[in-house]
């Protein structure tokens, strides 16, 4: 609690919300489409492991190279 | 020009279905987005990450707002270009070796129009990304550092601009001889390397060269005035795009009908 009341938070918020909601957005639609998508390259639980848990560049990694079916 | 239309909206339907208008901008902004914010907490960083003895003073001077600017135009101008290539790589390879191309052609589609309506798309893909990065960059710079007047933004936008999209004409061009969209991003990135290098190191004799544009803006940032060759490197990046795009055709249509 000591720790909550000692971020300066009216300076942080305009920072660090506008990049959460980026992320998430990222997030969200890679695994809408990950459970649209017929077949991935590679197994599709994989790349719900990589789109949930590696942050940031999972969802990147995913539309670049997961989508991509021969 | 309808024939034209309908193909440019097949291209702009194509990249909504792929998400490409979603993760594209997202990861310029992001791209963007890093650079100040790394550069305002780095003292913070630098203390978190421990490793000092006790009692070490380190004093970073405060980058100016120019100075960050500098800092994320360069982020685009090594990942940006890296993500440029990565989705434009098989704008007509992979069409061309999964045998859409083929069928798209068979159609009274002159191959004029199927190459420059692509181009089109893409285009408007990377400007619409790049400036919706670069306006985010802008208010972190503004919000943690200080303002930046619009119009030296808007102008470094534009300059650093024509650099990107040569970089992307210069992938179309190679996507009209080459089926595998892996060769085409190998190549596109090795001839990005190569003209940067060269035209850095030779930069008394190349000061025309489209390459040095990033550079341009950088003293542009830095000193507010418009170095004398900015011109120059303009018209021969403008005059290099549509020698590109009119090689690209030719090629492109030789080896289709071959």
């Amino acid at each position: 609690m000591e720790l909550f009341n000692s971020i300066n938070w009216a300076a942080i918020v305009p920072i660090i919300v506008p990049i959460i909601l980026i992320q998430l957005i990222l997030l969200i639609i890679a695994v809408i489409d990950l459970c649209r998508i017929e077949k991935t390259n590679g197994p599709k639980w994989l790349w719900a492991i990589i789109i949930l848990f590696v942050n940031l560049v999972g969802p990147i990694l995913y539309f670049v190279i997961g989508r991509r079916n021969q | 020009m309808n024939l034209w239309m309908v193909l440019f909206n097949k291209e702009l339907v194509e990249m909504s279905r792929n998400f490409k208008w979603i993760w594209v901008p997202i990861v310029f902004i992001l791209l963007a987005v890093k650079e100040p914010l790394t550069l305002y907490y780095m003292p913070q960083i630098i203390d978190a990450l421990g490793g000092l003895p006790e009692g070490a003073v380190i004093e970073l001077p405060v980058p100016s707002a120019s100075e960050v600017l500098i800092a994320i135009l360069g982020q685009f101008n090594t990942l940006g270009v890296l993500i440029i290539v990565l989705t434009s790589m098989g704008i007509i390879a992979a069409e061309r070796k999964s045998g859409v191309a083929a069928i798209i052609l068979v159609k009274p589609v002159s191959y004029a129009s199927f190459v420059t309506a692509k181009w089109a798309a893409a285009m408007l893909l990377l400007w619409v990304s790049y400036f919706i990065g670069y306006v985010a960059s802008w208010y972190y710079v503004v919000i943690l550092f200080e303002a930046v007047p619009f119009i030296d933004f808007f102008q470094s936008f534009l300059l650093n601009g024509i650099w990107l999209s040569f970089v992307l004409t210069m992938t179309i061009f190679f996507n009209s001889f080459n089926k595998s969209p892996g060769v085409v991003g190998f190549i596109t990135i090795a001839i990005i390397i190569l003209l940067s290098v060269l035209s850095s190191s030779f930069s008394h004799w190349l000061q025309w060269s489209p390459s040095l544009l990033p550079t341009y803006t950088n003293t542009f940032l830095l000193s507010n005035e418009i170095p004398d060759n900015v011109l120059s490197a303009i018209i021969v990046a403008i005059i290099g795009m549509i020698v590109l795009l009119v090689c690209s055709i030719s090629i492109f249509r030789r080896k289709e009908l071959a």
